[in-house]
């Protein structure tokens, strides 16, 4: 962990993908209808987290693995352009755990990572999405115009997710390792 | 569902016996197959032997017949939508415009319809073998044809643990709620507002994670202390040899793929449409 190397596939990092991609497969089975197919899925604040904790590449395959598992479970086929876009929304929120001074398990942050949190949380909701927007045109032949409107429903759906879940999980995280990590050695 | 959280169905069919990386490479080329075209007569064609295959593995049918509901309401709402929302879209595919059906903002046309019943065919073609997939493949058997198809394997055990861990999951989060119900936080519709119960519903993610993170501590330490990560490569206990059949299938799978780009590029490239 105190290396922050994201290509490291040590064991901790193979359990992290197992586990992580559990959590969020099964937590994936909850979720409201919001538009056309597309629901909010309380489970992406689960990215965010996993994200920040472990970093970008185990994001992103917490987020891939884990939809493949859902949608394999739910049975009715794999919808590969949405589970691609899940990987990104974790691969995204990795990437504040490759920002110097941040660290979960340590409870060191600043304010300017709180705010990357969520930029980087938007930003994979958009690059997700969009590209599963564009997936489902090019593979599906869907119409666009009738696309862009779940694309709308499922970035809006996520970002709130991001924000309002994500985000103060995350901070209560900080907070409380922060709290067991200020002891000092005394010489 | 099983103990292993998926769907698998016991049962001695051709598909049953196939090694689980073939079945992948089926699995694969028929996806591939079906995103290439949007042509209905290669749907009916797929769908028919799609069909054949999947009465051929005698799942009972009782377990299907929900994601065949499932399928069909789906298909119900996404063509609803794509008529409400892009009305006149298939003339933008065929360059012709006969209106049917006047819905006031635009008019409904015959091409779209025609477009909605290919699309429809086309989400319908890739239920079959999804399903043969996911009843006929032993979970454990997941992560070793991950492994032989080319996924490095701890990627492929990380798939496996996901599996492995999902009922445990399950029931971690069967007691957090049920213990946080005892303590009087509402979850259900009347127990709450719903700014509440969305505040409730919120306060399950943190001793869910905290829980996953200790399990991620303490299984990694174990599968540390047996040595996990070693070698390069690793041997898998539910793996078999591929047999005569297994080549035969896999082979077949590389040349239908190829032939259907080929199709693609040379025969029917665009939206077929008759009229």
């Amino acid at each position: 962990m105190n290396q922050k190397s994201i290509f490291n596939f040590s064991t901790l990092v193979v359990v992290a993908i197992g586990i992580g991609a559990a959590l969020y497969g099964f937590l994936g089975f909850f979720g409201f209808t919001v538009g056309p197919a597309t629901w909010i899925k309380p489970a992406v604040a689960f990215l965010t987290i996993f994200g920040a904790l472990f970093g970008p590449v185990i994001g992103f395959l917490i987020g891939f693995i884990g939809h493949v598992i859902t949608d394999l479970m739910s049975g009715g086929g794999v919808w590969w352009g949405w589970a691609l876009g899940s990987g990104l929304i974790g691969l995204f929120s990795g990437f504040v755990y490759l920002s110097k001074g941040f660290n979960v398990k340590a409870g060191a942050y600043a304010k300017k990572h709180l705010y990357q949190i969520v930029a980087f949380g938007f930003l994979g909701c958009l690059v997700g999405m969009g590209e599963a927007t564009i997936f489902d045109v090019l593979f599906m032949g869907e119409p666009l115009d009738k696309m862009l409107v779940q694309f709308w429903g499922a970035f809006l759906s996520n970002i709130v997710v991001v924000a309002i879940l994500g985000l103060p999980i995350i901070l209560a995280i900080l907070r409380v390792n922060k709290k067991s990590t200020n002891l000092t050695i005394e010489k | 569902m099983s103990k292993m959280g998926t769907l698998y169905a016991p049962g001695d069919s051709v598909f049953h016996r196939m090694d689980g990386s073939i079945k992948m490479l089926l699995f694969a080329a028929w996806t591939i197959t079906t995103f290439l075209f949007l042509d209905l007569r290669v749907f009916i064609v797929m769908l028919l032997i799609g069909t054949i295959l999947l009465l051929s593995a005698k799942i009972p049918f009782r377990q299907i017949r929900i994601l065949l509901w499932v399928m069909i309401v789906f298909n119900v709402f996404n063509t609803a939508f794509i008529i409400l929302i892009t009305p006149t879209y298939g003339s933008e595919l065929t360059g012709t415009n006969t209106p049917v059906l006047n819905i006031g903002y635009n008019t409904i046309n015959l091409e779209t319809l025609f477009y909605v019943l290919t699309l429809t065919a086309k989400y319908l073609t890739l239920l079959p073998v999804s399903l043969l997939f996911i009843f006929t493949t032993h979970p454990s058997k997941f992560a070793s044809s991950l492994n032989r198809i080319g996924v490095p394997y701890k990627i492929a055990y990380a798939v496996n643990i996901a599996f492995r861990y999902i009922p445990d999951i399950q029931s971690e989060f069967r007691g957090i709620t049920n213990s946080m119900q005892m303590r009087g936080i509402g979850f259900r519709k009347g127990d709450a507002p719903f700014t509440q119960r969305v505040k409730n519903v919120t306060s399950i993610a943190i001793p869910m994670l905290y829980s996953s993170l200790q399990r991620i501590e303490v299984v990694s330490n174990a599968m540390e202390l047996r040595g996990f990560g070693k070698h390069k490569r690793r041997t898998w206990y539910a793996m078999e040899d591929l047999r005569a059949m297994d080549y035969t299938v896999g082979a077949l799978c590389i040349l239908v793929t190829a032939s259907a780009i080929w199709l693609k590029i040379g025969v029917l490239s665009g939206f077929w449409y008759p009229f």
